[in-house]
């Protein structure tokens, strides 16, 4: 059991880390737009899934699936808000 | 010292990282440096949550994940408009 949440952190912080070295190599903002997206389901699943094998069913193992789902539904939302901004700002300039 | 806590203390320059970006460069750079520096704090928070297993500081962690939201939806906006 501690060997699976020990792998399940490491590869969140593979991932997260990926995403960071993605963030600032990728030259556009909406590129760079996937990338949040990236660690919010990718990271957020894996420290989600730690969670549950660490402590069970417990009030803080719910409050970590709803964190995770939060964070997926709003960045989704976010990540449009974001680019519709972005968008109509660099259509104005052109 | 713990798995939780090591995976804390790894995340950590990623979230140097987000906001050093977030501090640097044009405003929508900053925006979308600003979305990915709130996504790891969440992450971080939750990691840290089990690392000191304090469970009431979980809360945290879900404050920054509903504020961050509205608040970026605000400066979405004014991105949008007046920046």
């Amino acid at each position: 059991m501690n060997l699976a949440i020990d792998a399940l952190l490491a590869f969140a912080v593979l991932m997260t880390w990926i995403g960071v070295l993605a963030f600032l190599r990728l030259r556009t903002n909406f590129e760079r737009l996937h990338v949040i997206t990236f660690v919010n389901i990718v990271a957020g699943a894996a420290i989600t899934a730690a969670a549950v094998l660490h402590d069970g069913s417990s009030g803080r193992t719910f409050k970590c699936i709803f964190i995770w789902l939060v964070i997926a539904t709003a960045g989704a939302l976010l990540s449009h808000a974001t680019s519709r901004a972005l968008h109509l700002r660099e259509g104005e300039r052109r | 010292m713990s798995a939780w806590l090591i995976a804390a203390l790894a995340l950590l320059p990623a979230l140097i990282v987000g906001v050093v970006s977030a501090a640097r460069g044009a405003a929508a750079r900053r925006l979308v440096a600003i979305q990915f520096a709130t996504s790891i704090a969440v992450l971080l928070l939750v990691v840290l949550d089990f690392a000191f297993d304090q469970p009431s500081s979980m809360d945290l962690a879900l404050t920054l994940a509903l504020l961050s939201l509205p608040g970026t939806l605000v400066l979405a906006l004014f991105q949008e408009r007046w920046l």
